[in-house]
């Protein structure tokens, strides 16, 4: 009888696996339940079926970056710009001087938050005197100030949205003219502002147009000792009308660089203007507005220029310093070079570990030059008058030293290429 | 970030992963803002734009590391403008993309060079076309999907001139469009399944805690093809502390069942056969 009850329990133990089976599959076949109603083509009454589930896998680096630097030489402090997504951009502030290790050094500060409204920050600026901070977002073009000690997620202290144009990539502060000026890489555009400014401000002046030779700006540096503006370009370039990129509504002259929703003019089909320049450093008259020509241009093959961002000027020497991060060097120019000249010095090989150079910059009372390496999620400081193959003085890191290289940005897209079996992603 | 590049991992990669090659450099003409990449696996090709040079340059599928486009549309007759997508047709040998400054589409033959004028372009009022952002071609089932400021459109692959959109996902069931966060759609030819993500909270529908999402948050949705006007999705991917969608940027691996979504500097794969059955 016993037997009987277990070969009973047995079999029906097999039945109910079976169905239990046959269900747990069915449920997994596109003829589910809520399929079954989305077949009968009543899409009105579409209950979606939801595939709500872990990742199989994730690619993302979890290291911050190094994009733009700036220098407290007063209080011993260096900020950076982390513009990496995937770690959290932020602003990361270090010590000037530390004693030299090859490990990730913690920060003694960081601003970060969904509060702080930073975005892909990409360019910084300071103010010892005032006590500010100011960063640029290329991802909004917003310019946001924070005390020069803020930490954590804090909201800024000001904010200019008014009609500043997105993708902005510079910003610099004229201490003695109390200007900030930055650069826009969507509509070749370099833009001032009173440091003062209110959220609405309008720019003081602008300079932007064919005859201005900028083309994908990114690096900006103002002298206002010789009153010159110094701007690096990638080289890509289209014609841009003056006052293109302003925010306006329904009164901004074209849509570009508005953000995809802000509705702006739609414009007639036309001939394209775009065409690929060397790469370039364009020198402005500090005062200029419109569509000013240059009243230099550094340009041509022998200036090694490759992709060049940060810009700062030595203030010894006056030499115009450029982080090439096309060809992982730093170049010095002369101070009134012009046309295809070769730079005097250049920082670069394997001894630097310079890799994505972005940011330079230079702490005069130490007399020593900074540069931010983005793909070595590195800072290095150099002897001011560095040049070769030289080993940075002191480094700091936000990842270790033979940690992958940090490759992705900001990504604008994701691609299968289904032959070699790769994900594809871009910047 | 540091230089234009466009970064090529395994398809297993997973976390902080080396690329199995960099595409970057002066030579490739890459701007920094890169929004697209389309792959011709038939011609071994990719796609990519330059927005700020205004031109579609075309790279050697197996390209690495400072290696120059093999062929360039660039030029005054091609009137691309601030041209940041691009899809590819390798059936038809047709190159697509969607123009954001003047409401329309511009079609160029997929063997293009230099400075050449598109074989079509869709543009005009009956169009609905309202700040494109990208273009998608399905060459099976001859439609291409355009996402615009408010809705994803429809068309028949080869419609031109002032032509109206056979279907329009539009509305809040949907969710769709610039405005809600849509940056991308994909099409699943096999399965006529089309599939777009957003951000913003266009859908306003409020969902069972089953469903596990809550309104205005971001999701991946698949809409079959056909489903026209305020249709719901028929499948849904949900952002929730599981799933963390990192962004609306999409890549479909249909023979693996994979989706990939691309956003916040990372990539997420997610193991999704059901949306890659190729019944109907």
């Amino acid at each position: 009888m016993a037997r009987r009850l277990d070969r009973s329990r047995i079999r029906w133990s097999v039945v109910a696996a079976v169905l239990l089976t046959a269900a747990l599959w069915m449920q997994t076949r596109d003829w589910s339940g809520a399929a079954f109603a989305q077949q009968a083509n009543k899409t009105s009454e579409r209950r979606p079926l939801v595939l709500d589930r872990a990742p199989a896998r994730n690619i993302a680096d979890p290291n911050p970056v190094f994009r733009a630097l700036v220098i407290d030489a007063e209080h011993g402090e260096v900020f950076m710009a982390n513009d990496k997504e995937s770690a959290g951009t932020s602003v990361l502030v270090y010590p000037t001087q530390f004693q030299p290790t090859n490990r990730i050094m913690e920060p003694l500060r960081r601003v970060a938050g969904p509060k702080t409204d930073l975005g892909m920050v990409c360019g910084l600026a300071l103010s010892v005197e005032h006590r500010e901070l100011y960063s640029v977002s290329g991802e909004t073009g917003t310019l946001n100030v924070f005390p020069l000690d803020a930490r954590g997620n804090v909201g800024p202290g000001r904010r200019l949205i008014g009609v500043m144009p997105r993708a902005s990539a510079g910003v610099f502060l004229d201490v003695k003219n109390d200007e900030l000026f930055i650069t826009t890489e969507h509509v070749n555009r370099i833009s001032v502002y009173p440091r003062t400014f209110k959220q609405d401000q309008e720019p003081l002046r602008y300079i932007q147009g064919p005859a201005t030779g900028l083309a994908d700006p990114h690096g900006i540096y103002v002298d206002s000792g010789t009153n010159e503006i110094f701007v690096s370009n990638h080289g890509n370039w289209h014609k841009t009308e003056t006052g293109e990129g302003e925010v306006r509504g329904p009164d901004s002259l074209t849509r570009t660089s508005l953000g995809y929703t802000t509705p702006g003019r739609a414009l007639p089909l036309a001939p394209s203007t775009g065409k690929f320049l060397p790469a370039s450093i364009t020198v402005h008259s500090r005062t200029a507005s419109g569509d000013r020509a240059p009243v230099r241009t550094i340009q041509g093959p022998h200036t090694l220029l490759n992709l060049p961002d940060g810009l700062y000027r030595d203030p010894v020497s006056g030499e115009i310093i450029v982080a090439n991060s096309g060809d992982d060097s730093v170049l010095f120019f002369d101070k009134d070079a012009s046309g295809d000249t070769a730079p005097v010095r250049v920082l670069k090989g394997p001894a630097t570990k310079f890799k994505g150079p972005a940011g330079v910059s230079i702490d005069a009372k130490r007399n020593e030059l900074w540069v931010a390496s983005w793909d070595s999620h590195m800072a290095g400081v150099f002897p001011r008058t560095a040049n070769g193959n030289v080993a940075p003085l002191r480094v700091i890191r936000t990842a270790a030293e033979n940690a992958p290289m940090a490759s992705m940005g900001r990504i604008g897209a994701v691609a299968y290429d289904p032959k070699r079996k790769e994900i594809l992603a871009p910047n | 970030m540091s230089q234009p590049r466009i970064s090529v991992y395994a398809s297993l990669a997973n976390g902080n992963a080396v690329p199995t090659r960099v595409i970057q450099g002066a030579k490739t003409l890459q701007a920094r803002t890169s929004h697209y990449i389309a792959v011709d696996a038939v011609h071994d090709e990719l796609a990519v734009p330059n927005p700020f040079a205004q031109a579609i340059l075309f790279f050697r599928g197996g390209a690495k590391g400072n290696e120059a486009p093999i062929r360039i549309i660039q030029g005054p007759k091609t009137m691309l403008n601030a041209t940041d997508n691009v899809a590819v047709d390798p059936v038809h040998r047709e190159v697509f993309t969607a123009s954001f400054p003047n409401d329309s589409i511009l079609v160029f033959r997929g063997d293009a060079s230099g400075d050449v004028e598109p074989i079509r372009i869709l543009h005009g009022p009956n169009t609905k076309l309202d700040r494109p952002i990208r273009v998608e071609v399905d060459p099976v089932n001859n439609v291409m999907a355009v996402v615009t400021d408010h809705a994803i459109l429809v068309f028949n692959r080869t419609d031109s001139g002032d032509a109206a959109p056979k279907w329009i996902i539009s509305g809040s069931k949907t969710g769709v469009g610039t405005r809600f966060g849509t940056r991308d759609v994909k099409l699943f030819p096999e399965g006529k399944k089309l599939i777009a993500g957003a951000s913003i909270g266009g859908r306003s529908v409020e969902r069972t805690e089953e469903e596990g999402r809550r309104g205005g948050q971001r999701f991946i949705g698949v809409w079959k093809y056909g489903d026209n006007g305020d249709v719901a999705p028929w499948a849904i991917l949900n952002v929730t502390p599981i799933t963390k969608i990192p962004g609306t940027r999409l890549a479909l691996n249909s023979e693996g069942g994979d989706l990939m979504v691309g956003g916040d500097g990372q990539v997420s794969v997610y193991h999704l056969p059901e949306i890659f059955q190729r019944r109907d």
